[in-house]
């Protein structure tokens, strides 16, 4: 089964990903904070009861996944697919995850909330998303009393998620945007329509692989569709500013753009080690020069997930071992070889 | 501009500083504000949970002296959690929590959010009950229907643990209730 991100067709736009979360609370609980382990394993295995009949309804297979003594590199390795967040990963309380086959849905059980569902999908996305996790929402609803009040919407753990408890993102890659002095304005500005830009990989202002995701700040007050509109228009916004920078390069600089182009296609093609910094850099550069038709793969790829691909757990779970730095870096150049089709 | 310590990255933070009603104003790069210690906002520099710990530091603004202590004795009666608990890690600990700290967080949750009510989707399954709410006097009120639910959920826990003793009041409590709620009905 090809999982979401593996979706080829993807490269030719400047939208990577789109994501919906949903978080949600079984009136019957006290929320995860504050809830005994004992009482805890309780809901979940509850929970996993009443979901048993999702496959059915859905009609794709599901896995249960238990968090609570999972490896930590499973656990980083979920967190590299985009399944888990910082924060889940850390945690050491039980809690569960109902994870579609193609990882599109997965539902996190006894996280920050009680269940946190989310749906994934390659390219511009929002609105089909959303109508998937508005579906599983009322399956749900079916099975559980949810934590509920006219004022206050969906009640959440972090008052900051109240209300409609949606939490909407689409991952842009803003690779000549974000080389421009003005971008940290630009991105703060966002902050004023209520969206946070944030980088996807590398942390504070160090940006690697230039991509950014855009998402919704406020939750209560505001529908659903008013949030997917707002996002998505704010993504398209930053899209489409990317692609005049870049028609511009190219009007400009079309030699420079094609060797860079080039350039990294070789050494990503041939380098025997590839530091983090280096694979996300060179593969940002391949996949604007595939997206401005500079070079032609013989097959269509997915760049995003490479990039996915070469996060080091799952480098450490392919290679069935620990791996120390340079090892890593050996393993991610074989990893990028093995999965870079040639050139037309 | 460049940043002011390290000289070499464009500053993309603005940190003013007021000490003893002395205002200095500092531009420095994220990565050099990160080795500054912002203690509470940290956070937003390290661009974790921005909104979530910005409540905290919110919240936690107005110095603890300045806070009349009636706040700080608020506790919720499902869950436990107090208002310093909250105020320190911005969460809830159950659903109860949003009406017995309604009264002091509404505002503060409204300037976040930049609104007070839910326009979105409605559950199709409603709960029932208010479970509870703060009264005039600042004391807990619970329906009849909260508290029976909360004595049904103590009376499983005591069975569990096999507790008679305390299952037996609870029984005796939930029949009592139960009655009451009866008599109400009718008066109705």
């Amino acid at each position: 089964m090809t999982r979401w991100f593996e979706e080829v067709g993807n490269d030719t736009s400047n939208i990577v990903s789109s994501r919906v979360r949903l978080s949600r609370n079984w009136e019957e609980y006290k929320f995860p904070l504050k809830l005994e382990p004992q009482e805890a394993r309780l809901m979940i295995g509850r929970l996993k009861t009443a979901f048993r009949d999702l496959p059915d309804r859905d009609g794709r297979e599901f896995e249960y996944l238990d968090l609570e003594g999972m490896e930590e590199l499973e656990k980083t390795a979920l967190r590299e697919r985009r399944l888990l967040n910082r924060t889940l990963t850390e945690k050491t309380t039980p809690g569960g995850i109902i994870c579609s086959e193609d990882e599109r849905v997965s539902l996190v059980l006894n996280a920050d909330d009680h269940i946190r569902l989310q749906v994934m999908a390659p390219g511009l996305a929002l609105k089909g998303c959303y109508e998937e996790a508005d579906r599983l929402d009322d399956y749900m609803n079916e099975k559980i009393s949810y934590a509920y009040n006219t004022k206050y919407g969906y009640l959440t753990s972090y008052p900051t998620n109240v209300g409609t408890a949606l939490k909407a993102s689409i991952v842009i890659h803003l690779p000549s945007l974000s080389a421009s002095r003005r971008f940290q304005e630009l991105i703060s500005d966002m902050g004023r329509f209520g969206t946070t830009v944030r980088g996807v990989y590398g942390r504070g202002t160090e940006n690697i692989g230039d991509l950014y995701e855009v998402f919704n700040q406020k939750t209560l007050g505001v529908s659903e569709q008013e949030i997917l509109e707002l996002v998505t228009n704010v993504a398209c916004q930053l899209s489409e500013q990317e692609k005049q920078v870049r028609e511009a390069s190219l009007e400009k600089n079309r030699l420079l753009r094609e060797d860079e182009a080039y350039k990294s296609y070789g050494i990503l093609k041939y380098a025997r080690k590839l530091s983090m910094k280096e694979a996300m850099t060179f593969l940002s550069h391949l996949r604007a020069g595939i997206a401005d038709g500079l070079l032609e793969p013989k097959e269509f790829i997915s760049i995003y997930s490479l990039m996915i691909g070469i996060q080091p757990a799952n480098l450490q779970r392919l290679s069935k071992k620990p791996l120390g730095k340079d090892e890593l870096d050996v393993a991610r150049s074989r990893y990028i070889r093995e999965h870079l089709p040639e050139l037309k | 501009m460049l940043c002011e310590k390290c000289r070499i990255r464009e500053a993309n933070i603005k940190y003013t500083e007021v000490i003893g009603g002395v205002k200095t104003e500092h531009n420095l790069c994220s990565q050099c504000a990160r080795e500054l210690d912002f203690g509470q906002y940290s956070a937003i520099i390290e661009g974790e949970f921005p909104l979530g710990k910005l409540l905290s530091s919110l919240l936690g603004l107005s110095s603890s002296a300045a806070r009349p202590q009636r706040m700080e004795e608020v506790v919720c009666p499902n869950c436990k959690t107090t208002y310093e608990e909250f105020i320190s890690n911005s969460r809830f600990g159950c659903a109860d929590c949003y009406h017995v700290f309604d009264l002091l967080i509404g505002e503060k949750i409204k300037k976040l959010q930049e609104s007070a009510s839910h326009t979105g989707k409605q559950p199709r399954i409603r709960p029932v009950k208010p479970a509870a709410a703060v009264n005039k006097s600042g004391e807990m009120e619970f329906s009849v229907d909260e508290q029976i639910s909360q004595l049904n959920r103590r009376l499983q826990e005591a069975l569990r643990m096999e507790n008679y003793e305390e299952a037996a009041v609870c029984r005796d409590r939930i029949r009592a209730l139960k009655g009451e709620r009866k008599e109400n009905d009718e008066m109705v």
